[in-house]
């Protein structure tokens, strides 16, 4: 297998006495797509930080691009950061050219790609326009583009959908993934999860400066207990009485029916719970058996309340 | 090091190619002209100020109006040799004494009165004129005496002038004149006691206008000059003798003891050269505080702004630092170096002719020595001295109110020798001066002050040998403020700098 783009082994960052980043470990591999989740304050940006040399690591192991700083090859990689801005009296062309250069392009090229980039994102009437006059929407584009302009061969982005509208949000998962089809390798922050659903090959779970979870969609549902939805006219004991339920919450309440969400113990099949459930004579109007999303997985991995036991069974699982 | 002169050609760029900084440096100069125009066309259009004199001893009114009269001779040549260096040609004769421009003394002016005054002038001059020269104007008369009046025709004592004339001190009343009816702008009472003696009764000046004293300080100047004269002719002096005494101008020449007695006396040359240092010196002063300010907002602005990350994505934190540096520091460069080459260009044109011009005499003196060269190393050592501070409290501000609390001391720090220059251009190698050249963020200031009156070699290497131990020290401390405190959300509290200011931890 190809060197990892992105190496980072037990690394530390502490701040006195807080702990920011925890013995945070893993790897991003070429050409992938890779999602950085966790809530506000997980340590996802300093870790993105710590990747791109801004800020040092306090222990640990960090390899970038087969460098142990990422500041030699700075060139090869773009970053947009979560808060992010531009200078107000500087036009969308120069910006994002401005920026280009600073990462190595010449000025006539760095120029030349910025006129490009501004045309084929339709903003080619506001190449000349200063920065302060653009959208909040079209900024956001102005920068995103200032990120690419030198053609990185990591693309690093810090919640890069916050503050977009849907058709922008699009318009950017379309950009991602025509970089990575380009080669790119490309790690996001993001605490959207439709997005990291609909994008990542893999992702990492982050909480409290901790790693939780690191692998694909499928692995964390594998590692995940089965859920089923039942509607039905039955009480939540008829249903536990059945067997292999582990769990049971009501989800919605009719005028006859309740629908229950049932969370199966781990070794339980669910076809064989509704073969119990018939048999003991429970009418079921509605079985579904679906699998957990990512805002799930999320929630019980990052949430505060999620069940300490959990965790390390599934950070096991996925490593 | 191409980054670094990236974002230093930025920073040159968002405040030389503003519309603001350009405006600023056309307001600058036409402000001025249109100043000192204004402060001529006030002076001009000043108008004619009528005045009374009643004097009850008789004695003192023709020595006020000849007081007058010498001041307004002394305008009127003042005025006739900047007509005559404006426009009188220098192809052909020159001008001839009385009429040729030079030293106004009493000896000049009785001349140029005895041969003609400004008309002869103007006769003389009529052929050496450039073609276009407008006529010779004499400046106006400030004061009118007005001689006999109605007012006080029937006054007789000083009670009485005081009485009738009060209605047209206060303006109340119109004042009959040769030229009409005119506001009476004062009136002085001399009273029959007044002798300068202990016991004599005072001269008394009235006038509704308290704040213009000029008449007021003339006539001062004409009784005492008069009480003066009685004094010598009662001790037996006579009236030439007096005269002569009173035209005495003590003429002195000064001179350089370094220096072989052909070339010791001192010429416009030296007087600039011991000059330049003090010009220099404030002129970096307010380049600090200009390009500090630039510095702080500029920060802060980058800071508040976001961009700040994405810069350091690209380039190192130090990288930014030194780019700031260099820009912001040639745009406080760029000012002066424009007027200066302005005003040097200017008087080079003005200043034509057999008189050496003083833009040449400058740029003799700051490039036939390394006056030059010592100027330019101690600026850019203060420069970068207070450049830091102001770049560190850039950083640990979110907003122009949080540096606020650090920028009062700082402000106190860089105008703090302010006072103390005037001591160190008088003596600059006395205690003051020898004192402040010790203190490392003084040393710039001091040794520039000094520079032109050869100070102890083994004090100058000493003091700036430590100056640039502390800018070294100075720079890597607040530059570890600067790379500390740049990416952090909220402005650290005063006790926090103190630990972003000590080695930096990984």
């Amino acid at each position: 297998m190809a060197e990892p783009v992105v190496h980072l082994d037990n690394v530390f960052k502490r701040y006195g006495g807080f702990t920011a980043v925890n013995g945070v470990s893993f790897d991003v591999h070429p050409g992938e797509i890779y999602g950085f989740l966790g809530p506000n304050g997980a340590g996802k940006t300093t870790t993105l930080r710590m990747m791109l040399d801004i800020i040092a690591p306090t222990s640990g192991t960090l390899r970038i691009l087969g460098s142990a700083s990422a500041i030699p090859v700075r060139r090869r990689i773009g970053y947009l950061p979560e808060e992010r801005g531009l200078y107000k009296k500087m036009k969308a062309a120069e910006a994002i050219s401005y920026f280009a250069q600073l990462r190595g392009l010449s000025r006539p090229l760095a120029r030349k790609r910025a006129m490009e980039l501004l045309t084929q994102f339709g903003l080619e009437e506001f190449a000349r326009s200063k920065c302060e006059a653009l959208s909040k929407g079209m900024a956001q584009k102005v920068q995103l583009l200032s990120t690419i302009a030198h053609e990185p061969e990591l693309l690093i982005l810090d919640e890069p959908f916050s503050g977009l509208d849907p058709i922008n949000q699009q318009t950017l998962e379309g950009l991602i993934r025509s970089q990575r089809d380009a080669g790119r390798t490309i790690i996001f922050s993001t605490h959207v999860m439709q997005h990291a659903e609909r994008l990542c090959d893999r992702f990492l779970i982050m909480a409290h400066g901790e790693k939780r979870f690191e692998g694909t969609m499928r692995e964390a549902r594998a590692a995940f207990a089965q859920r089923i939805h039942v509607r039905t006219t039955a009480s939540a004991d008829a249903l536990r009485a059945v067997g292999g339920v582990a769990s049971i919450r009501v989800e919605e309440t009719g005028d006859d029916e309740t629908t229950f969400e049932i969370e199966l113990i781990d070794e339980a099949d669910p076809q064989g719970f509704l073969e119990r459930l018939v048999a003991s004579g429970v009418r079921v109007s509605r079985f579904e058996q679906a699998g957990a999303t990512l805002h799930d997985i999320f929630v019980s991995l990052a949430g505060d309340e999620a069940p300490e036991e959990r965790r390390p069974q599934l950070t096991e699982a996925a490593e | 090091m191409k980054q670094i002169i990236l974002i230093a050609w930025r920073e040159y760029r968002q405040y030389v190619f503003s519309r603001g900084f350009l405006l600023f440096l056309i307001m600058f100069p036409l402000g001025f002209i249109g100043v000192s125009a204004a402060m001529a066309v006030a002076e001009n259009s000043k108008p004619t100020r009528y005045f009374v004199i009643y004097d009850e001893t008789g004695l003192y009114t023709d020595d006020i109006l000849e007081e007058i009269e010498d001041r307004w001779r002394y305008a009127l040549l003042s005025a006739w040799d900047a007509y005559a260096r404006g426009f009188v040609t220098d192809a052909g004769e020159p001008l001839p004494a009385p009429f040729a421009p030079g030293e106004i003394d009493r000896q000049r002016i009785e001349a140029f009165i005895a041969a003609g005054g400004a008309d002869a002038a103007a006769t003389v001059a009529a052929a050496r004129l450039k073609p276009g020269a407008p006529p010779f104007a004499p400046p106006r008369r400030s004061f009118q005496h007005i001689g006999a009046t109605d007012a006080l025709a029937d006054v007789t004592s000083l009670a009485e002038a005081e009485e009738e004339l009060r209605p047209y001190l206060k303006q109340d009343r119109l004042i009959p004149t040769a030229r009409g009816q005119k506001p009476l702008f004062a009136a002085i009472l001399i009273p029959a006691a007044f002798n300068g003696e202990e016991g004599g009764a005072p001269a008394q000046y009235w006038s509704k206008n308290l704040t213009d004293n000029e008449l007021a300080s003339r006539v001062s100047s004409a009784l005492d000059s008069a009480l003066k004269r009685q004094r010598y002719a009662a001790l037996g002096v006579g009236d030439d003798e007096i005269l002569r005494v009173e035209a005495i101008d003590a003429p002195m020449e000064s001179f350089r003891p370094d220096r072989a007695p052909e070339e010791a006396q001192l010429d416009l040359q030296d007087r600039i050269e011991t000059s330049l240092p003090a010009a220099m010196t404030y002129m970096l002063l307010v380049i600090i505080f200009g390009a500090g300010n630039l510095l702080l907002t500029n920060t802060i602005e980058e800071r508040s702004n976001k961009i700040v990350e994405i810069l350091l994505s690209s380039v190192t934190a130090n990288q930014l630092m030194m780019g700031k540096l260099l820009g912001i520091g040639a745009v406080g460069l760029t000012m002066p170096a424009i007027f200066v080459a302005g005003g040097i260009g200017l008087s080079a044109t003005i200043e034509t002719g057999a008189e050496q011009s003083v833009g040449a005499v400058i740029m003799a003196a700051l490039f036939s020595s390394n006056l030059l060269a010592v100027y330019l190393f101690y600026f850019i050592c203060a420069y970068l001295i207070f450049a830091m501070i102001f770049l560190a409290i850039g950083a640990i501000s979110n907003s122009l109110q949080d540096a606020q609390s650090y920028m009062g001391p700082v402000m106190l720090l860089v105008f703090a020798p302010l006072p103390f220059m005037i001591l160190v251009f008088q003596n600059p190698n006395g205690l003051v001066a020898t004192v402040l050249t010790w203190i490392p963020i003084y040393t710039p200031y001091a040794v520039m002050m000094r520079a032109a009156a050869d100070p102890p070699l083994w004090e100058i290497i000493g003091a700036t040998a430590l100056m640039l131990a502390f800018a070294i020290i100075l720079m890597r401390t607040m530059g570890r403020i600067f790379r500390q405190a740049i990416l952090v959300a909220s402005p650290p509290k005063m006790r926090d700098v103190w630990r972003l200011a000590k080695k930096e931890k990984a």
